[in-house]
């Protein structure tokens, strides 16, 4: 599997991988997280668990059970790290800690390094048999509800390390934490080439016209990527330019304000025949991975964003992106040479107008893009980091380690 | 003697320190560690790079700030010419109580948008790359990866202590091509990128590639 990254990653980082596998050879690493499929991290893990097995390296993924229950309160505490104002009661508390007790004991927890993902199973690490414990946090805790993180850094502290997508989110603990932000698998549905007849597939199921310069943004309806504030800001460029804009996300059927967002996207659209607001079921990858190579400029004007990697998606793609600077945005756009960050609907019209009035300013933009993504977020580089941290634990007192 | 290449990653650690005034950043970086001015200084170059900024801190008050006079100044700093880290760090502290003494006091940086001191720790592996003459480095120089050429370019000057990088040492040493050192120790390492760097290298190299494979007529 590992091969399939040769003349896709950086060749160092491969070189750095297989000596990091000889290194770790046949020592055991757990990963444990709340869910098998769905969602950015049981995709990931999808993928690194086999290239660390090829590795050499005994990788092992287990997923906590819950009941609905369970899911409900973590969900809560999830909410609450991301800022939102929610109340977890002691008999809440109780209830995580007992769940995650009873999988410590269905779970193999000994394993030389233990990476914990997210705040589910955070409470295990009360179960810790040997090895490095890590714990892993994917979300947004820059402004964390206080009473919440309080309670749940008691859990955090008691591990080895923790790591954060961006610098912003880390917390005063006690423990080490490192920066390793999340990364896209170039060979995967969603990133991988695609020959022109299975991107005109996408063009003819959806009747998108190709006559014209593409707008895009991919994402769920949801207040927080403003899909009202992208169909404005191509109401100003479309005086200027004629284009076309698509906005693509999940319809959200079990998300009752994602309903009440879809149809004000659609209000908002007032019928303007430019406008394509296509609902794609679950596993589109497919085809959000053609709409992203037939857009001219792609938009992630979010007004508050985790990591947002869709980003990285599109710049793979060599293509100029325009987002919100919020959350792990700036740390993929460099402002002016990779894309463009913007705060308002003015400057995000004003910089599709500059992008779509110079093709060779926009293909510039899309060149490095894709070059920056290549070294800076790809799965190969989340492996080698998380490899790298753990020979580091290993090897503690040295800021250069040479292998 | 052959050129072996080698490369680094770095991984970052949080020192869970943030500044959101200029004051901060000032008590800050008088007392955060080597490791810490190292990473926002030097190492700068091994990540993404705008021309226009020098070091992170250049960075942060053009962009988090938007004090344009202030990043000048840090952008103007040569981290390379100082030999301790300690007098770097002093540069700093007196750019910052210079500018205080001149201008208006900043306005905070916005929230999130804080100075956030990290660390790195640095693993050095081969590159998997070995020149044994000038036609093979100018072919290695072409595609090794950028982390390479931080490495050999950037991090050697700190590493050998005399300013000088791994290349021309090895073209002056190795090769005794004292004209072609003295042409890649004129490249400026503050001024370009590292695909900057590759770009000039490449140039200068293959001309000489160039020169030794010229054959007069009879």
């Amino acid at each position: 599997m590992i091969n399939e990254y040769y003349g896709v990653a950086p060749k160092g980082d491969l070189i750095l991988l297989q000596k990091l596998g000889e290194k770790m050879k046949n020592r055991s690493f757990l990963h444990v997280n709340a869910t098998r499929s769905g969602g950015g991290v049981a995709e990931i893990l999808q993928r690194m668990i086999p290239i660390l097995i090829e590795l050499g390296i005994d990788a092992k993924w287990e997923v906590i059970k819950g009941d609905a229950r369970f899911f409900d309160i973590t969900k809560k505490i999830h909410n609450a790290l991301q800022g939102n104002s929610e109340t977890i009661t002691r008999e809440m508390w109780d209830y995580h800690f007992e769940v995650n007790r009873k999988n410590a004991e269905a779970c193999q927890l000994d394993a030389d390094a233990v990476l914990i993902h997210d705040p589910q199973p955070s409470p295990l690490v009360e179960f810790r048999k040997k090895g490095k414990w890590i714990w892993r946090c994917h979300i947004d805790l820059s402004n964390p509800v206080k009473g919440v993180w309080n309670y749940l850094g008691r859990y955090c502290e008691k591990y080895d390390a923790a790591i954060f997508s961006v610098g912003k989110f880390a917390q005063a603990m006690a423990i080490d934490q490192f920066i390793i932000p999340p990364a896209i698998d170039p060979i995967s549905e969603k990133n991988r080439e695609l020959r022109g007849d299975e991107i005109n597939e996408t063009v003819v199921k959806f009747h998108i016209p190709t006559d014209r310069p593409i707008l895009l943004q991919v994402s769920r309806f949801d207040r927080f990527k403003d899909p009202i504030g992208v169909i404005r800001a191509y109401q100003i460029v479309k005086k200027y330019n004629d284009c076309i804009l698509i906005l693509a996300g999940s319809p959200a059927s079990d998300d009752p304000e994602g309903q009440i967002v879809l149809s004000e996207t659609r209000e908002a659209a007032g019928g303007d025949p430019d406008i394509y607001i296509l609902l794609l079921p679950p596993f589109s990858d497919k085809d959000i991975n053609a709409l992203q190579r037939i857009a001219t400029v792609i938009l992630q004007k979010s007004l508050k964003e985790g990591f947002g990697l869709t980003v990285s998606e599109s710049m793979w793609k060599s293509k100029p992106v325009i987002g919100g600077a919020v959350g792990g945005i700036p740390l993929q756009i460099t402002h002016g040479v990779t894309g463009f960050l913007v705060h308002s609907v003015e400057g995000t019209a004003f910089r599709v107008r500059q992008l779509l009035n110079n093709p060779e300013l926009a293909k510039k933009m899309g060149d490095h893009s894709k070059a920056y993504i290549r070294t800076n977020f790809l799965i190969t580089r989340q492996i080698r980091d998380y490899l790298s941290l753990w020979y580091h634990m290993e090897n503690k007192g040295r800021s250069i380690l040479e292998l | 003697m052959p050129f072996e290449f080698k490369q680094c990653i770095s991984l970052i650690e949080s020192t869970g320190k943030k500044a959101k005034t200029l004051r901060e950043l000032r008590d800050l970086i008088a007392i955060i560690s080597v490791e810490s001015i190292n990473h926002h200084t030097y190492q700068y170059y091994l990540r993404r790079r705008i021309l226009e900024y020098n070091n992170d801190f250049a960075h942060w008050a053009g962009e988090s700030l938007e004090e344009r006079t202030l990043s000048e100044y840090f952008s103007n700093i040569d981290p390379f010419l100082f030999k301790d880290v300690n007098d770097l760090r002093r540069a700093l502290l007196k750019v910052i109580d210079n500018y205080l003494e001149q201008f208006p006091e900043p306005r905070e940086a916005m929230v999130g948008d804080e100075f956030y001191f990290n660390e790195a720790i640095i693993l050095l592996f081969p590159a998997g790359l070995r020149a044994n003459n000038l036609a093979e480095f100018l072919i290695a120089i072409k595609y090794v990866d950028p982390p390479s050429l931080y490495y050999h370019f950037y991090e050697a000057r700190v590493r050998l202590g005399s300013g000088i990088d791994d290349f021309s040492k090895w073209v002056e040493d190795a090769l005794e091509r004292k004209e072609l050192a003295a042409k890649i120790r004129n490249i400026d390492p503050l001024m370009h990128t590292l695909e900057g760097i590759r770009e000039h290298l490449s140039e200068i190299v293959e001309e000489e590639v160039r020169k030794d494979m010229e054959v007069m007529p009879q």
